[in-house]
């Protein structure tokens, strides 16, 4: 019975350690020019240094990216987002935006960096 | 041993060995499964909170690049250009796994992306990007 008891403490001990990881999923684009990956069909947001958030030639906020790319899925439901970050912008508002693509209902996101 | 085996009437003597052995077997095994199972990073950052995070099944191979451009892998900082040959290493070992580049919010996105492409490099390609589960705004 002791052998068993410490098997089951050992079992629990192991499952314990099984720790997921938790994580965005992202693609990198293949090609030399990131523009033109993923069949020129992804609609391009930037994300500069100083933190503003382009999308269409306009700023827009943090908040408004969800709006704006569920318009995108509404028109185009195949589109993907290709994030277009400077290689200075903070990986956390990067990850915001990808956060707010993927609420958006875009889950095909591509990131790449210029500058 | 011989020299207990010519005394008389102690039935049970030494101890069993059997049961002992169990046991070290099964330490053994513990200790061989904690080792290869998660590639810590070895540093801690501040991640990104997201809403939209999701598990990553045997995402194992963590990377972390702190804010200031370092890049831990394996519990040890290690170069940029390390990181291609320790990706391909680990990928050999264990194809299945998967890497979760775990930035810090302040880390450049310039440094993230060429640490993915390394690993793309190294030949992973999934690649997922750190994140904690948002805790209400």
């Amino acid at each position: 019975m002791l052998d068993f008891v410490l098997n089951l403490l050992i079992f629990f001990i192991i499952t314990a350690v099984f720790i997921k990881e938790l994580g965005l999923m992202v693609n990198r684009p293949s090609g030399a020019d990131p523009t033109q990956a993923s069949g020129g069909n992804s609609v391009p947001v930037h994300v500069l240094a100083n933190g503003e958030i382009w999308i269409d030639n306009r700023v827009v906020d943090l908040r408004a990216v969800r709006a704006n790319v569920e318009r995108m899925f509404a028109t185009n439901p195949k589109s993907g987002v290709l994030v277009i970050a400077d290689k200075d912008a903070e990986t956390g508002l990067v990850v915001q935006v990808v956060d707010q693509i993927h609420l958006g209902g875009i889950y095909n996101v591509t990131f790449s960096t210029t500058g | 041993m011989k020299a207990k085996h010519h005394e008389p009437e102690s039935g049970e003597h030494g101890i069993d060995l059997a049961p002992m052995l169990d046991f070290v077997l099964n330490l053994l095994i513990f200790f061989i499964i904690t080792t290869s199972f998660v590639k810590e990073a070895g540093v801690v950052v501040s991640r990104p909170n997201a809403d939209t995070v999701e598990y990553k099944e045997s995402g194992n191979i963590l990377i972390a690049v702190r804010e200031n451009g370092d890049i831990w892998m394996d519990r040890r900082q290690v170069d940029l250009r390390d990181v291609r040959t320790l990706v391909e290493r680990l990928h050999v070992e264990r194809p299945e796994d998967t890497a979760v580049i775990v930035a810090d919010k302040a880390a450049h996105a310039g440094i993230v992306a060429q640490v993915m492409d390394e690993v793309h490099l190294g030949g992973i390609r999934d690649v997922a990007l750190g994140a904690a589960p948002a805790t209400g705004e």
